[in-house]
């Protein structure tokens, strides 16, 4: 059963933190590469199949001043945008 | 200075050993020839290393990379450890088991195999007979099975005038997308054979302009990150800054000339880290000892090479009085090393000025 709510990271897919404030995610299959602030590195540690998306975001507001009323949907929306890039899954 | 918190690439220098002895080989007669090769297994688990450090690419090399005959296991361990590779090769070596291989791992991003000539003779005049049949062999295997195949040219004075041959070969007979050069350079073997090797000022100055030429011929087909086509272009843009009609030269007026120590390193055979397999005298420690990403991140000789970019070329006698002084980078510390025995210093090869002193051609612009 796949879980529709707690996404995991493509096992396959590296997480460089190249610098402080900004990474990028890599996929040796193709050589492609995905650039991450951050946030974006903040969100994607805990795409662990354990955490849901309200979870993340909870922790997300816990961790970070300011957060906008929009960040729910910006969190799906960069989630959903993993996904489609084959970045992240839900497991099966 | 901002660091990358560990290198993006890693050069492996996988074997010591070689099948060749290519009379300017830049790794025998240098301080990466050791002798030693190390097991799989110390391999296997330096891959485990750079995946944990999230390296993106390994480039394997040697020696001769095919002469491991690990190799399959070696290509294995990279996969599993989520990088892409490169191989650099003579490739004699290469047979048609060994492509479908590589093809089939999906992670190869190219083989460079060396062609310096159109025909057996002028290949074969600094690497052995028998060998540009088989390079060329290697190279249709590894076309057979689709890998990328990156032919490196180096020019050097039996190759020099056969050029236009040599772009036919590669470009019209073999259909390669493109093909790079350099030239041969005072490293390795080639600082014992120099004179018979290396191009001389007016041979140097007919290899830029037949490499332009031949650019515009096969539309941009032809590569050059050093070597007689790379100097056409950055002698140009130096000319053109100089008389204030291009653009200005980023980092101009410094050692600013190599940007490797910032975003990768290097492995002798055997396994001592090095910056750069060119630089393979500066000891950094030892692999699967040593904390990779701590050498990176503090070693005092990474640091003191990082910070070179900050030393002016003004401060050299050297370049005193030159005019280009504040558009030029210093090109390749390696080159300066083997040159001078100091990479903190411009490397006198690249130098325009010395360049048109002795007679050579003032760069056009058109790669």
């Amino acid at each position: 059963m796949q879980d529709h709510n707690k996404p995991a990271a493509n096992p396959l897919i590296v997480l460089r933190e190249e610098f402080e404030d900004s990474a990028i995610l890599y996929n040796p299959d193709s050589g492609s590469t995905f650039a991450l602030n951050s946030l974006g590195v903040f969100i994607w540690k805990r795409l662990d199949g354990l955490h849901s998306e309200e979870d993340i975001l909870i922790e997300l507001q816990d961790h970070c001043k300011n957060i906008p009323e929009a960040a729910d949907a910006h969190l799906k929306g960069f989630i959903r945008s993993l996904l489609i890039k084959g970045l992240a899954e839900y497991r099966t | 200075m901002k660091v990358m918190a560990t290198p993006r690439s890693v050069d492996l220098s996988i074997t010591g050993h070689c099948n060749l002895r290519c009379r300017y080989c830049s790794h025998f007669s240098s301080p990466s020839d050791v002798g030693e090769n190390l097991p799989t297994e110390a391999w296997l688990k330096l891959f485990e290393e750079l995946n944990a450090c999230a390296v993106m690419n390994v480039t394997l090399s040697g020696g001769e990379p095919f002469c491991r005959e690990d190799l399959k296991d070696l290509i294995e361990g990279i996969v599993r450890n989520r990088m892409r590779y490169n191989i650099l090769s003579n490739g004699t070596l290469i047979t048609d088991r060994m492509a479908e291989f590589i093809a089939f791992t999906g992670r190869c991003d190219g083989v460079q195999v060396s062609i310096d000539g159109p025909i057996p003779e002028i290949h074969d005049s600094f690497r052995g007979e028998g060998n540009f049949r088989k390079a060329i062999a290697g190279i249709r295997f590894l076309q057979k099975h689709n890998v990328n195949v990156d032919v490196r040219v180096t020019i050097h004075r039996k190759n020099v005038y056969n050029l236009e041959k040599i772009a036919r070969l590669l470009l019209e007979d073999l259909g390669l997308s493109g093909f790079s050069t350099n030239s041969a350079s005072y490293m390795g073997r080639c600082r014992h054979n120099s004179e018979q090797i290396q191009l001389t000022v007016k041979e140097r100055s007919f290899a830029m302009e037949a490499l332009l030429k031949l650019n515009k011929k096969y539309n941009g087909r032809i590569f050059a990150s050093a070597g007689p086509l790379a100097e056409c272009e950055s002698w140009f843009e130096m000319e053109q800054a100089c008389r204030g009609k291009g653009e200005s030269i980023s980092g101009g007026g410094y050692l600013t000339g190599c940007g490797g120590p910032m975003s990768s390193m290097a492995v002798r055979a055997d396994g001592v880290m090095i910056p750069c397999a060119q630089l393979s005298h500066l000891d950094l420690g030892r692999i699967n000892t040593d904390k990779l990403k701590a050498v990176w991140q503090n070693h005092p000789t990474l640091k003191r090479l990082r910070e070179r970019c900050r030393i002016s070329l003004s401060a050299f006698d050297f370049c005193k009085g030159c005019d280009y002084v504040n558009f030029c980078t210093g090109n390749c510390p390696a080159l300066a090393y083997n040159i001078l025995g100091d990479e903190n210093h411009p490397s006198p090869d690249a130098c325009l000025r010395r360049f048109l002193k002795k007679g050579g051609i003032k760069a056009r612009g058109g790669r």
